[in-house]
């Protein structure tokens, strides 16, 4: 497929028109299925979502995340790379958070410009000096990755704050094993169905007590990701709640119950930092409890993830990422950046400037895909405007060239397939003692041809991302035996209304049929 | 009340649990199937089929698995054929059934046994699942619209003594012997026992297995049932019907030994399921000899 740069980008499917082996299964499978079957399941899904209330609200709009019938396949040994890669980046940025909010040792070399990260915007003063009880302060992250034009896995960005979406990685297995259940036929599918369980074991490791009380912290349901906040409080069997269901006394949080005040060791927040505590933050945040920080600071509450992560994930650090890598960890990065422009540099905005209709030019401290330019496609207006926004606040912003993301086969209208560029989020948690790293993550899909933005915010869809257990590579426990056979009911044939009152029915039926003569 | 409709109404509600419970069972078992394909998927069937009491030599893959759940109406133990058998007694009592509820049992009948929802076994979670919302409308209709008299405490009884023997069927299957990591969810979902149980443990074996048999809120554990079927027999005997004491002993006993249990191991939750499960089955024939054919049936003979 063309593209932009004129670099075709790498197909997953196909190489040189023939179907990549580990895709053939899936290959044959969908060739057996026509354009109508495709539509009507497309259907079933929609159906199933919205009965689900499986959605996502955009704007005013809640709708059902669009949600691809074809699954995306990971080989595991692809997985092997992600999955060390990940582990090692998210080793690497703990490292750096604990360093910038304590000694500070990596400014004083001089790895990362200390301006970088005092103009941060998400570089809070606040959390200076606050030590996590279990040293974890990336509990939850996800980080994007895309398949550059060779097919290695790259990072796009990180995310160490709220990356959402997990949910519907979940939700999309069960979801197309619910309509479209040929297609698993011939693949052992590494499952993904665990995520609630690890992610509620990280936060009670990340406790400050033994047997804590944790809360997902939601800013309420008229948040986009709501959905899912709900859907890991309950499949965690924790409450959720939101910032009004919370107070704090004696630097402690206190949660309202029928039964009176209960105490809260972890909150899981999805809420952003500026909101969380109107005393050290945003004074006019109304989502957040007042003294949470102090709380967390003297040690009686864990707060997850960590205040201040954003400084980690700005795009603006991004490209130290390496050099941090090497720093901490002697070790060369698994998977590498994509190439990154400080467009604070003189020399590089200059650069940029000459040939932005090839970049994407993104602002450091956004999420979301929003605010970016995209060159290729962009007005004359829109990159005029773009150019004086980078001008009048150059630390603001970044630019990076447009790397052309992967294909994957996706139904397109009317049941038709074509190739659409996907991305990756692996979603991974840190319990402190291991990370763990969903098998899979959230593929996300640009539904637009050729488009390569995939943010949900932007109309982006998902797949159902299946890595491959093809090695064996992974020990999955055994069956067990089956217990107890002393014990174990033998059972009868299954007791029914008597057979007399049927058949007794029945002469009685033919009786009244023939009915009196007339 | 004519024993005879008394008949029809408590059958009625074993039908009716029977083919929910059934329904929701074999949805689950199939989504299982195809998300974390086992070894030997034949074998995976036959688990479901021998806890169903349905013929296990016919299931190769997961697909044929939905398709003989899902049954006939001439196949008994089948959701088709069970459905079909609750509105055979719905119709011989249709004169004193509420118009709504049998209006919600006949359209349950008509998508299920009639519908071309069974012909998509393609697509067999959505099959199911017609199944289980046509069935819930059923259950709230009666809820809604029945009089409590006393065919609604026969109806009443019969869902509980099915819902113990079903309960015993659900636990019968052990997902978690095949599924080690997935299958307790897979066991809750399958009694919508999933969102209630996650608030007291992360799902163990054990764990789940004395929820579904001592829990004394969930309203599918076996308490949580005879606790209802006591007490609909309590009814029926304050409403004036003679013979009930044995009947009332059974459930009764069984409900004390579910309720005083103490400490549980699971060994003890093991043997209080079989025993209850033994006891709805005793019920249920007591309930037969005292209230349905009291005198015995007259054979006549040339």
């Amino acid at each position: 497929m063309d593209t932009v740069t004129g670099v075709a980008a790498y197909d997953e499917m196909y190489a040189a028109q023939t179907p990549r082996p580990e895709q053939a299964e899936l290959h044959r499978v969908l060739a057996r299925l026509s354009a109508e079957e495709l539509h009507d399941r497309a259907r079933l899904r929609d159906a199933y979502l919205d009965r689900n209330g499986i959605t996502f609200t955009l704007g005013e709009r809640e709708r059902p995340l669009p949600m691809d019938l074809i699954p995306r396949i990971i080989t595991a040994q692809e997985w092997q790379v992600i999955e060390a890669g990940v582990i090692q980046r998210i080793e690497a940025l703990e490292m750096f958070l604990s360093d910038v909010y304590g000694p500070g040792e990596v400014l004083a070399e001089g790895v990362v410009p200390r301006s970088l990260v005092t103009t941060s915007t998400h570089f809070h003063r606040q959390a200076w000096g606050m030590q996590p009880s279990n040293g974890v302060r990336i509990h939850i992250s996800g980080i994007d990755l895309i398949r550059d034009e060779q097919g290695g896995f790259r990072v796009l960005e990180d995310n160490l704050r709220n990356p959402s979406g997990v949910s519907y990685v979940l939700q999309n297995r069960r979801t197309l094993a619910h309509v479209l259940p040929e297609v698993f036929a011939g693949h052992v599918v590494r499952p993904v169905a665990e995520y609630p369980e690890r992610l509620e074991r990280a936060l009670r490791k990340a406790a400050p007590v033994s047997n804590p009380v944790i809360v997902v912290l939601t800013p309420g349901v008229h948040n986009s990701a709501h959905y899912e906040h709900a859907f890991l409080a309950r499949n965690m069997g924790v409450e959720l709640v939101e910032g009004r269901d919370l107070y704090c006394r004696d630097d402690r949080v206190w949660m309202r119950t029928t039964l009176g005040p209960r105490q809260v060791d972890v909150i899981y927040r999805r809420i952003d930092d500026d909101y969380l505590d109107p005393l050290q933050l945003r004074p006019d945040s109304v989502l957040g409890v007042p003294g949470v920080l102090n709380a967390a600071r003297a040690g009686n509450v864990t707060i997850a993830n960590a205040v201040g992560n954003g400084v980690a994930d700005d795009k603006a650090i991004y490209p130290y990422v390496p050099a941090l890598i090497r720093h901490y960890l002697g070790a060369e990065p698994i998977l590498p950046n994509v190439d990154t422009y400080d467009l604070a540099d003189e020399d590089q905005r200059v650069y940029v400037f000459e040939r932005i209709e090839s970049m994407v030019v993104k602002p450091s401290d956004a999420s979301g895909g929003y605010g970016l330019l995209m060159g290729p496609s962009a007005t004359q207006e829109q990159i005029d405007q773009t150019r004086a926004a980078v001008l009048a606040h150059p630390r603001g912003w970044i630019a990076q060239p447009v790397v052309t993301f992967s294909t994957c086969p996706t139904v397109v209208d009317g049941g038709r397939v074509d190739a659409r560029h996907v991305d990756l989020r692996p979603f991974a948690v840190n319990d402190g003692d291991e990370i763990y790293v969903l098998p899979g993550g959230l593929t996300r899909v640009a539904l637009p041809e050729g488009s390569l933005v995939v943010n949900s915010s932007q109309g982006g869809g998902s797949k159902d991302t299946w890595v491959l257990d093809t090695a064996g590579a992974v020990q999955r426990p055994a069956p067990r035996e089956r217990r107890r056979a002393s014990v174990e009911p033998d059972l009868p044939a299954r007791h029914e209304a008597p057979r007399t009152h049927d058949e007794r029915l029945q002469q009685q039926e033919r009786q009244q049929q023939q009915g009196p003569p007339c | 009340m004519l024993s005879r409709i008394a008949e029809s109404f408590f059958w009625i509600g074993r039908y009716l649990e029977r083919a929910h419970a059934t329904a929701r069972m074999v949805a689950e078992h199939h989504q299982l199937i195809v998300e974390e394909a086992p070894a030997d998927e034949a074998a995976a069937c036959a688990l479901l089929l021998d806890a169903l009491s349905l013929p296990d030599d016919e299931a190769g893959a997961s697909a044929d698995l939905v398709s003989i759940v899902l049954g006939s109406a001439d196949r008994s133990s089948t959701v088709a054929g069970v459905i079909a058998a609750a509105r055979a007694n719905a119709l011989a009592v249709r004169d004193v059934l509420a118009v709504e509820v049998f209006e919600a049992l006949n359209a349950a009948h008509l998508s299920v046994v009639r519908g071309r929802g069974l012909a998509r076994v393609d697509s067999p979670g959505v099959a199911l699942h017609r199944v289980v919302e046509r069935l819930l409308v059923v259950h709230g209709v009666i809820a809604w619209a029945m009089p409590r008299d006393e065919a609604y405490h026969f109806l009443v009884l019969g869902r509980s003594l099915e819902r113990i023997d079903m309960t015993a069927r659900l636990l019968a299957v052990q997902h978690d012997a095949v599924w080690p990591e997935s299958g307790s969810v897979a066991t809750l979902r399958s009694a919508a026992a999933h969102s209630a149980y996650l608030r007291r443990a992360a799902p163990d074996g054990d764990g789940v297995r004395e929820f579904l048999v001592l829990d004394p809120d969930f309203p599918r554990s076996m308490r949580r049932s005879a606790v209802e079927a006591e007490e609909a027999v309590r009814s029926i005997m304050a409403l004036g019907a003679g013979g009930g004491t044995e009947l009332l002993r059974e459930v009764g006993m069984l409900r004390s030994a579910l309720e005083f249990a103490v400490n549980p191991t699971p060994d003890d939750v093991d043997r209080l399921a079989e025993q209850a499960r033994i006891a709805a089955m005793t019920a249920s024939d007591i309930a037969d000899a005292a209230f349905f054919r009291q005198s015995g049936t007259i054979v006549w003979s040339h």
